[in-house]
């Protein structure tokens, strides 16, 4: 991340006033930083944390004691003793008068415009602005630009705070894009019709741009901010992990959001992962569970599934049990998948299948974050958890053994998309639990409903082997469960009456005590953020 | 004014590179001394490089002009610094930045294209389209607009026969306006390709157009 030019925050801190109150801050950390650290959040179009700060939009000034004139907070560093006010006489008449200035061409078409009820424009003028323009001139007129991939761009909105081009510059190392003209002409544009097709971490300029210019094609008039629900969650595309939120509304996905988290993603995320929503809101779920192979499956309660469920696992004792696991489940569902199955009898296989790109994608100027080669959030979760990947990078076959195998057959949350109506013909006991159905489900003899992450709580492991939390964005359909619940209270079960986990983090707060490689990680202690994991990944466990 | 000949003092920053006579920096015609119709001596000597005949399709850069674009890059601590001058030698060569001439700039000096015409659309002195032969600058701002410019620039153009942006049907002639030319004591100032014309009225306007179709069929033109 470019450093602004600032020394390394070390031990050295300075303490200032701002608006009457001290504050202790860093050495080299900005007045605006400071007063955000102080509760004072000041406005700010060409300042990003995650970008090099030109301080050309002019309006974060403040005014610090002894300089001559109203100073840009983005690039002063805070000093010890310094007096600032944010809010003087001076300062708010001079933001006024440059929110003003910003106004005389903007087309304050906010009805129609997506970034409204999240715009800085909208949000700035209503905190510090006129009541009313002054301006009688006509206002310029660039209708808008196709720039390729997801991003539109709305000229007329534009407020030439150049963070989309010092993005795609200093982190995408890409500099497509560029401020073409100048004065009231100038817009934002690549080398003509080049575009940014094919810039793979193009979106973020979406989410930096401060303002209506540059949106979504995907999200283009789907949903009003304001209409939104927001949750954190973990990117399910691929095994970085990239920390997001859901935004939802109707219990559809509406878009993903990066969420910053410094050790994982920045404040980035890639195109990929940002248009790979659409599976969470597949319909056609798998609702209530269901017992009986083929003609004789029956609608069954929970209770009387799971009833059932125990008998036969308790009269499979001591069988040959395989297990075929996804890497887009919680480590929850899987540790006690895997354990359920132990449990049971001798485990000889426990995969999972996963869909791998041909090579990784990084971001050249936020290095740690990838796009990786495996297409799943919890690739790394179920390796450590002794799942091991069969089949090919498409995701199919590999299931061979397990299709014909005569014993104890799990299968949580893998479609069996590719396989035959008589995978499993010959179990002794099929237990199959997804949120879709399948043909190749037809034999099982206990179909069983579970959410998907966004419906439920839960962790991944990502690629760092960091365990990151996720929270439910959508209601579950019918009478879905979350894996974990489901696999505990048989565990639980199966183990003679131990306390089955009721919450998501009872469940991790059991895999903590089950698994070594999960060990001193608490719940809270994830946060937000997560946290690495205590051991170095096990590797393939599987027998 | 002066008795003393023309000498050509050379211009700021010359260092030698530049192999130019006099006449090839002032005309022919107007290097016997002070031009009668106006033409100010001591600009053109600034502006050099608006002379060379153009040539849309001439490579960038061979001969003498890639010892000019060596000797440029080699002036500037970064590639971004020789950006100016570079469009200044290939505008010199082509008449005009062509978006291909942006992109080819842009790969000489290892920058994004994008990036190039992000400084080649902001000034406003770089062509990007295709100029007439004689590139006709009226000044129309204050000293000149008190002293009538609208009307020299309305002149030009109905015996240019063109409209302003644009270029002649023959290709002879494209007029525009100009900011300020830094000539308020002489206005109206008329910049033509490198060549200052002072005190321009509208009844001087079809004796120059005239002068320069002139230079244009005697081959003297620059
Ligand atoms: S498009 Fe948005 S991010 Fe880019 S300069 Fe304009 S306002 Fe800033
Ligand atoms: S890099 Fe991976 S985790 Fe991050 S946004 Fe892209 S697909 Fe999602």
């Amino acid at each position: 991340m470019p450093d602004n030019g600032r020394s390394p925050a070390g031990a050295a801190t300075v303490t200032l006033t701002i608006d009457d109150r001290e504050v202790t801050v860093p050495k080299g950390t900005s007045l605006l930083e400071a007063a955000a650290l102080q509760g004072t959040a000041l406005p700010h179009y060409c300042y990003h944390p995650g970008l090099s700060a030109p301080a050309q939009c002019r309006i974060c000034l403040v005014e610090v004691e002894g300089a001559p004139k109203l100073q840009p907070s983005c690039v002063t560093m805070a000093q010890d003793g310094q007096v600032v006010k944010t809010d003087s006489p001076e300062a708010l008449k001079m933001r006024k008068g440059v929110l003003e200035f910003y106004l005389v061409n903007h087309p304050l078409d906010c009805p129609i415009c997506d970034m409204s009820g999240e715009c800085k424009l909208q949000d700035y003028v209503f905190a510090e602005g006129r009541e009313h323009g002054r301006g009688r001139e006509p206002k310029r007129v660039f209708g808008r630009d196709d720039f390729g991939g997801d991003v539109l761009y709305y000229g007329d909105r534009c407020v030439m705070c150049t963070r989309c081009v010092r993005f795609m510059d200093e982190v995408a190392r890409d500099s497509r894009l560029t401020v073409v003209e100048r004065g009231s002409r100038a817009v934002i544009d690549t080398f003509f019709d080049e575009g940014l097709e094919g810039a793979s971490f193009a979106g973020n300029v979406v989410d930096i741009c401060p303002v209506g210019a540059l949106v979504s094609k995907d999200f283009l008039h789907k949903a009003r901010a304001w209409d939104l629900d927001s949750t954190p969650s973990v990117c399910p595309g691929c095994s970085q992990g990239c920390n997001i939120e859901l935004h939802t509304r109707d219990n559809l996905v509406q878009r993903l959001k990066p969420r910053e988290n410094a050790e994982v993603n920045g404040h980035w995320m890639c195109d990929f992962g940002r248009a790979n929503y659409e599976g969470l809101n597949r319909g056609g779920r798998l609702e209530a569970p269901a017992a009986g192979r083929g003609a004789k499956r029956r609608p069954a309660g929970w209770d009387e599934a799971l009833g059932q469920l125990f008998a036969r696992l308790q009269a499979a004792a001591g069988a040959d049990v395989k297990i075929v696991g996804s890497a887009e489940w919680s480590c929850e569902g899987l540790a006690a998948l895997a354990a359920v199955g132990a449990e049971t009898g001798e485990v000889s296989a426990r995969v999972f299948r996963s869909r791998c790109a041909a090579d990784e994608d990084r971001l050249p100027g936020f290095p740690a974050l990838a796009r990786r080669r495996d297409l799943a959030p919890n690739v790394d979760g179920a390796r450590t958890l002794g799942f091991s990947r069969v089949g090919g990078e498409d995701a199919a076959g590999g299931l061979e053994e397990v299709a014909a195998h005569d014993g104890v057959l799990f299968v949580l949350g893998d479609d069996l998309a590719d396989q035959e109506a008589a995978f499993g013909e010959a179990a002794s006991l099929f237990v199959y639990m997804g949120a879709h159905g399948s043909e190749a489900a037809a034999n099982a003899d206990f179909v069983l409903p579970v959410t998907t992450f966004a419906e439920q709580e839960g962790t991944f492991v990502n690629v760092q082997q960091r365990v990151q939390r996720f929270w439910p964005g959508l209601r579950a359909p019918g009478e879905a469960r979350p894996a974990w619940l489901v696999l505990g209270a048989l565990l639980a079960a199966l183990r003679g009456g131990e306390a089955a986990p009721a919450s998501a983090a009872a469940a991790f707060s059991w895999l903590a005590g089950e698994r070594a490689a999960f060990a001193g990680l608490s719940y809270e202690g994830l946060g937000a953020e997560g946290a690495p994991l205590a051991a170095p990944a096990g590797g393939n466990g599987a027998a | 004014m002066s008795e003393a000949p023309f000498r050509n003092p050379g211009w700021a920053g010359n260092t030698g590179e530049f192999d130019l006579a006099e006449a090839d920096v002032r005309g022919v015609v107007a290097s016997d001394g002070p031009p009668a119709d106006g033409g100010h001596p001591s600009v053109a000597p600034s502006l050099p490089y608006m002379l060379a005949a153009k040539d849309p399709a001439a490579p960038l850069f061979e001969g003498p002009h890639l010892e000019r674009f060596e000797k440029i890059k080699s002036r500037y601590p970064t590639a971004r610094a020789a950006l100016l001058p570079a469009l200044n030698l290939a505008q010199e060569l082509r008449g005009f930045l062509s978006p291909e001439t942006m992109d080819e700039v842009a790969a000489l000096l290892g920058l994004s294209n994008a990036y190039v015409r992000g400084v080649a659309t902001f000034y406003t002195m770089y062509n990007k389209r295709p100029v007439g032969r004689f590139l006709v600058q009226v000044c129309t701002n204050i000293s000149c607009n008190l002293r009538g410019a609208e009307d020299v620039l309305a002149a030009f153009l109905a015996h240019a026969g063109t409209e302003l942006g644009e270029t002649s049907e023959d290709g002879t002639f494209t007029v525009v306006e100009a900011e300020c030319l830094a000539a308020c004591g002489f206005p109206t100032c008329v910049q033509i390709n490198s060549r200052y014309f002072e005190d321009v009225g509208p009844a001087d306007v079809p004796g120059i157009v005239d002068r320069l179709q002139g230079e244009l069929q005697s081959g003297a033109a620059v």
